[in-house]
């Protein structure tokens, strides 16, 4: 075998060949959420989520799934009670210290943690909405705008509430147990004072509480990720 | 100079993990050396933008990490390997270094040869599609090792990038050392005095949050002449300047 000449550089073509041939194929849904988002990085980091990947998106769908045919049995809002406590769960693992083990790298990258953030919880937020608008349809528990401020308020005031509990506590665990939690007070309470289980998707006079709560929790979520003030003086 | 630290001090509620340090560092290998909790990895850590100071000046690649532009600045060309290198048990050996690779906003045409090269440096071509679930403790160090120096970084900040290395490895590993202090400023955390004696150009000591000695590894091996204990000539200097330092702590208070 005769050997290369000498002005070849063995092992940058092999670097060459080895690109090639160890590199990844983005997904469709990648490559669009990375011109979306302007940023492949971002796009890599908001499809890394776990309540993005399969089991997750399975596991929401069961439960809404039987939530919806049990609000066709019963004529009760199943859908409506479930969809938020669903949805606190998966933002709480969408992002944080909790369950990112790769969480102390992720701090010292370009793109900030802040923006993963954002974007997970967005996307997870966009999901869970659309998975249960979809199982609200099928169980037609009522017209479009009963079913946005039914159930997509409180759910969008748990969620930010889950994400905000995460955040601050550092766990994904304590995020989804707070959420859920108080997502079951806001239920029961509901029943003790109206007598009615489905007072706190039902009663538009919560509405407003509910979205002042949503935005005070999102905001102590931006709190607790926010850019460290300057260090150099 | 690619490192400027003044009076940079750390505190963890009542704890002052980093009391006060001043260090400037250009390019070539760093060694800094110190026994468990003298605040080696906290300084680290703020040098990585990962935490920020208490109090003091901390400059990197020259410009201040305190402000969202710079830092992100600094970001893209900064290496890290953190002690305890989390990852995901499902990635392979490229996805990971690719992921980082682009959360670090490297072009994104440029990753595939960068990731290739980053993963034939730490000799883990054989493993390069292995999860990493599979890969022995050694080897996800120089999986970390890799992501780390994906980008070419100008700042590579190492903490205990020897642990877990068998002997051939580590040698083969501070041969690579050696190669990126040539371009790049090389900091290196560790408990390993033979890591400093073969590796580094200059080494500082830490112990309680402050820096002890500052100097060449000559310098530190020259300190342990006449006192200090250990079997080889820079373990003496090493245990010499940290007996000295404790007892000027002891006499001062």
């Amino acid at each position: 075998m005769s050997s290369p000449p000498d002005d070849v550089d063995l092992s940058r073509v092999w670097i060459g060949v080895a690109a090639q041939v160890w590199r990844r194929q983005p997904g469709r849904l990648e490559r669009a959420a990375g011109r979306l988002l302007r940023s492949p990085g971002l796009a890599r980091a908001l499809l890394t989520t776990p309540s993005l990947l399969l089991p997750w998106l399975i596991a929401s769908v069961v439960v809404l799934a039987a939530g919806a045919a049990a609000t066709l049995g019963s004529g009760q809002p199943v859908t409506a009670l479930l969809a938020p406590a669903v949805a606190a769960a998966a933002i709480a693992y969408s992002y944080g210290p909790g369950i990112d083990p790769a969480w102390e790298l992720a701090c010292s990258m370009a793109v900030s943690v802040r923006m993963v953030l954002l974007a997970r919880a967005l996307a997870v937020f966009a999901v869970n909405a659309l998975l249960g608008l979809a199982a609200s349809a099928v169980s037609a528990s009522g017209a479009a705008a009963a079913v946005t401020f039914g159930w997509l308020v409180p759910m969008t005031a748990v969620c930010a509430f889950a994400l905000a509990v995460a955040t601050v506590a550092r766990s994904a665990n304590a995020g989804a147990a707070a959420g859920v939690a108080a997502w079951l007070i806001v239920v029961l309470s509901g029943r003790v004072a109206s007598g009615d289980f489905t007072a706190a998707v039902a009663d538009p006079v919560l509405f407003l509480p509910y979205l002042a709560a949503g935005a005070g929790c999102a905001a102590v979520a931006l709190y607790a990720t926010r850019i460290p003030r300057g260090t150099s003086r | 100079m690619n490192v400027e630290i003044a009076d940079l001090t750390r505190r963890f509620g009542r704890s002052q993990a980093v009391d006060g340090v001043n260090l400037q560092a250009g390019p070539g290998v760093f060694g800094l050396l110190g026994p468990n909790g003298a605040g080696k990895t906290t300084l680290l850590r703020m040098m990585a933008t990962v935490i920020p100071p208490t109090a003091g000046r901390l400059r990197l690649l020259g410009r201040d990490p305190g402000a969202h532009g710079p830092r992100r600045e600094v970001r893209r060309r900064l290496g890290y390997l953190p002690q305890n290198l989390g990852y995901y048990p499902g990635f392979t050996v490229t996805e990971f270094v690719e992921y980082f690779a682009l959360l670090k906003e490297m072009p994104a045409a440029r990753v595939p040869a960068a990731v290739a090269a980053a993963i034939e440096q730490v000799d883990l071509g054989d493993r390069a599609r292995a999860k990493l679930r599979t890969l022995s403790g050694g080897m996800l160090r120089r999986v970390g090792v890799a992501q780390a120096i994906v980008n070419e970084p100008e700042l590579l900040l190492l903490d205990e990038p020897t642990a877990g290395l068998d002997p051939e490895q580590r040698v083969r590993f501070r041969a690579l050392l050696r190669e990126l202090g040539q371009q790049a400023t090389v900091v290196v955390s560790t408990h390993l005095v033979e890591d400093v004696g073969t590796a580094c150009s200059q080494v500082a000591l830490m112990d309680q949050g402050k820096i002890v000695f500052h100097g060449t590894p000559a310098e530190l091996t020259a300190r342990g002449t006449e006192q200090g204990t250990g079997d080889a000539p820079l373990e003496r200097g090493y245990t010499a300047v940290l007996a000295a330092a404790r007892s000027h702590a002891v006499a001062r208070s």
